[in-house]
């Protein structure tokens, strides 16, 4: 019911693509100067109350890449030559998902089935998917640059007959994205010869 | 950083092959102007023509070939201060074969081929220093087919990492690990097992 209520906020579409595309940058980054550098242990280690290790949170988060990118990359296609727009407004309901993924949104959520990340995984061949996908992200976020980000309407992960606006899309991956690499950041902060890499600083 | 900084920066390099005076400077770097990209931006697609010459003056970019099965081969890194492109296409005026993308956030210096060739008519230097880049990379590339064909998986992975140490935080390694024909399995235990 709170999806009702949730405050539905217009912004640029450039400065939305922009800010977000900053954010996945950003998230490059890390990943490539730390996440692929870390030893197989460090990843694998789970979190101090038995939760995920920094590998099952950025696995956790491809298994949603690998259904929502391909979805968008449709989803600008089937929309190319359609007419642009200068502003997007965010539906009730993306709104609603964008805010639950806010770091301080207090929110605890149970990861659906297909999204639950398994235990023993190659974590190379995890950090390597997760920034191929980081990368895809990027493209992606240019390629809609001229698009409307209303009108193109993609399916969520857990059921295809619940469709969202692009832009609602764009925001709650990339704000889930932030969540999850907080948490692995957070594991692998509590390991004593990666606490400065990865603590406050 | 200032644009300024960039100019004395190619100025810097192309000294390192020919003197250049003050005068001549001045004609070289009015031809050379700003260029900025982002992370995995296509600069020159197979099929375009290779207009530029590039200076890199911030970033990693890539030359890759893709085949029919569109599997990619990694050709060469470039990264500061070195110069970048397509240079077959560019200098002798044929279609290009390869890509050059960034592989991260990239600031460059570009000039237009034909009008860096059309000043050596006014600076015969700049002829020297075309031909010394070329019997440069010739010499790039010979190296190169030596690591290829001579050298195991290891060794070609000591001997990138020898050359350019930093380019294992800045760049994805499955780049690094293409450019050396190395597949990712084995290319993350050469990571473990070898140390610098």
């Amino acid at each position: 019911m709170k999806a009702l209520f949730a405050e539905r906020k217009t912004t640029s579409t450039k400065e939305l693509l922009r800010t977000l595309s900053n954010r996945v940058e950003e998230q490059i980054k890390l990943a490539v100067e730390k996440f692929q550098n870390l030893p197989e242990a460090a990843l694998k280690t789970p979190a101090a109350n038995g939760g995920w290790s920094a590998a099952q949170c950025l696995e956790h988060l491809n298994t949603y890449g690998v259904h929502y990118l391909p979805a968008i990359e449709k989803g600008i296609l089937s929309n190319q030559g359609m007419p642009g727009n200068a502003a997007f407004r965010n539906s009730r309901l993306g709104q609603y998902f964008s805010d639950l993924m806010k770091p301080n949104s207090g929110s605890k959520m149970k990861a659906a089935a297909k999204h639950v990340p398994a235990f023993d995984i190659d974590t190379y061949s995890v950090v390597a998917e997760f920034i191929r996908q980081q990368e895809t992200m990027l493209r992606l976020l240019r390629k809609a640059e001229n698009t409307d980000l209303n009108n193109i309407k993609i399916p969520i992960s857990i059921s295809t007959l619940i469709k969202l606006p692009l832009g609602d899309v764009f925001q709650f991956i990339v704000a889930h994205d932030t969540r999850h690499i907080l948490q692995a950041m957070k594991v692998l902060e509590l390991q004593p010869e990666y606490a400065k890499d990865f603590g406050n600083p | 950083m200032p644009v300024s900084e960039y100019h004395s920066a190619l100025r810097e390099l192309i000294s390192t092959t020919v003197p250049l005076s003050d005068v001549e400077w001045t004609k070289i770097s009015s031809i050379w102007h700003i260029h900025t990209a982002g992370r995995k931006e296509i600069l020159t697609s197979a099929g375009d023509h290779e207009k530029y010459l590039y200076f890199v003056a911030e970033g990693i970019q890539r030359v890759f070939y893709l085949d029919d099965l569109n599997r990619e081969a990694t050709i060469v890194f470039t990264y500061p201060p070195s110069f970048g492109g397509v240079i077959d296409s560019m200098a002798l005026g044929i279609v290009s074969k390869y890509y050059f993308e960034t592989l991260t956030p990239s600031v460059f210096l570009r000039a237009n081929y034909n009008d860096f060739k059309q000043l050596s008519t006014s600076i015969p230097t700049i002829n020297t220093f075309i031909n010394k880049g070329v019997m440069q990379t010739l010499s790039g590339v010979i190296e190169r087919l030596v690591e290829v064909q001579c050298y195991t998986s290891e060794q070609r992975f000591k001997t990138l990492l020898r050359r350019s140490p930093h380019i294992l935080n800045l760049i994805p390694h499955k780049y690094i690990a293409n450019y050396l024909s190395i597949d990712a399995t084995n290319f993350s235990k050469l990571l473990n097992k070898v140390q610098f």
